[in-house]
């Protein structure tokens, strides 16, 4: 196998992260970065070991019009070139299933429901899609605005796994400008419920959308998401 | 702002979260220009990689680990490799060739690379590593971490054979492994 020993990965890393590499080797590694995990692993140790000199230069502040062109091509709807969430517009299509979805649970709730839907016909519902395939791949409900608790019905779509050694972990994203908010760790059975108490249960009414990252086994240490997110949708109150 | 808020950023932003992207850009963009200008030597080349970084860490914030990096770390490393690939990859040639001039371009006031390794070895385990190695070790990789030569441009730039500067960079870089390795980093 290639790059089977770790001190030519080691070697071939740090070169690519130093940067001595010419443009040839450069695509060429980058063509066996893709396929190698350990190299990649390789490179992230040196990345680790060498990017903390870079914060030792002078800072130099930017023009505007670098921002000013950045904000342009994030903007939905702006133009240009196509990015990764740009193709099928992520919250156009997130809306669309949502408000599907939100059709079906709210005839699945009505019909059988054992528990109906408030008087009013309010309910929350989040469509988290998996980032990656952009398919919807778990639903959250809850009744808003109810007194002392929330509960929360989270729908797992399909057939999901969770890697040994890793749980799944629930954020509420307030939105604005302020960080995620842990609601405790979920499952990857179909239906389950997690119940959110006073004062989050309120602020879970006005979030922005929800998100589910993977963190190692017992949650994440820091209160923040430190693994990946692998789904995510907005809040939608239907 | 410390790595834990730049995480919750990160996060935010694969919410498509706009205003947390923006805040990171204004709490980051200054220390990553200031990389990319270094290495590409050309504000509007700087510009360019700024831009398509930022871009870059927008539609992949998903991606981002902070079990595995620092946002900092991660952050720089896109900047780092797109100035890397557009000093590289389409004029090679002109950029060898006319290296003395470009050289000379970096306005005086710049610190040089061995000033700003000094700089660096203000604190940290990094910071000891590196002053345990030898002076042309230190001057090599220096240059190629803040300058972005490649093999060539340092043995030219060294005055040295091809085969004696890529001998301090391994020998060098494996000395700092070890060294940051016993550090537990």
């Amino acid at each position: 196998m290639r790059f089977a020993s770790e001190e030519l990965r080691s070697k071939l890393a740090a070169e690519y992260v130093l940067g001595t590499m010419s443009a040839h080797a450069r695509r060429r590694f980058e063509i066996n970065l893709k396929e190698h995990p350990a190299l990649r692993r390789a490179v992230a140790e040196w990345e680790k070991r060498l990017m903390p000199l870079a914060l030792t230069l002078p800072e130099v502040e930017p023009p505007s019009r670098v921002w000013q062109a950045i904000e342009s091509r994030i903007r939905p709807g702006r133009q240009g070139r196509p990015g990764f969430w740009e193709n099928l517009s992520f919250w156009r299509f997130s809306s669309i299933a949502s408000g599907l979805v939100a059709l079906a649970l709210l005839i699945l709730v009505a019909v059988p429901g054992p528990e109906a839907p408030p008087a009013d016909g309010t309910r929350m519902v989040v469509v988290m899609n998996d980032l990656k395939t952009r398919s919807p791949a778990m639903t959250v409900s809850w009744e808003p605005g109810m007194p002392g608790k929330r509960v929360m019905r989270i729908r797992v779509i399909g057939h999901a796994e969770m890697a040994p050694g890793t749980a799944w972990e629930l954020w509420m994203l307030p939105g604005k400008d302020q960080n995620p908010v842990s609601l405790g760790l979920i499952t990857t059975h179909d239906a389950q419920t997690v119940i959110v108490p006073e004062p989050l249960a309120t602020k879970l009414d006005q979030a922005q959308g929800l998100a589910m990252s993977v963190e190692a086994a017992g949650g994440s240490p820091t209160g923040l998401p430190t693994g990946p997110v692998l789904y995510a949708g907005q809040c939608v109150k239907t | 702002m410390d790595a834990e808020q730049l995480s919750g950023l990160l996060s935010r932003c694969v919410l498509r979260d706009q205003q947390a992207f923006r805040t990171l850009y204004q709490h980051s963009s200054a220390k990553l220009f200031a990389v990319a200008v270094r290495i590409t030597r050309r504000r509007d080349w700087a510009e360019e990689v700024l831009q398509e970084s930022f871009i870059n860490i927008w539609n992949h914030a998903s991606g981002y680990n902070a079990a595995k990096s620092a946002p900092m770390t991660w952050m720089t490393a896109i900047v780092r490799n797109r100035a890397l690939d557009l000093l590289r990859r389409p004029r090679e040639v002109e950029i060898d060739e006319g290296h003395e001039d470009l050289m000379a371009s970096i306005p005086d006031e710049s610190p040089g690379p061995e000033e700003l390794l000094k700089q660096s070895m203000e604190a940290g385990a990094l910071a000891e590593c590196m002053k345990q190695l030898t002076g042309e070790q230190q001057k090599s990789i220096a240059l190629a971490f803040f300058n972005g030569l490649s093999h060539g441009e340092l043995a030219r730039q060294m005055q040295k054979p091809l085969g004696t500067v890529k001998t301090w960079i391994r020998r060098g870089l494996d000395r700092l492994k070890s060294c940051l390795d016993a550090h537990g980093i």
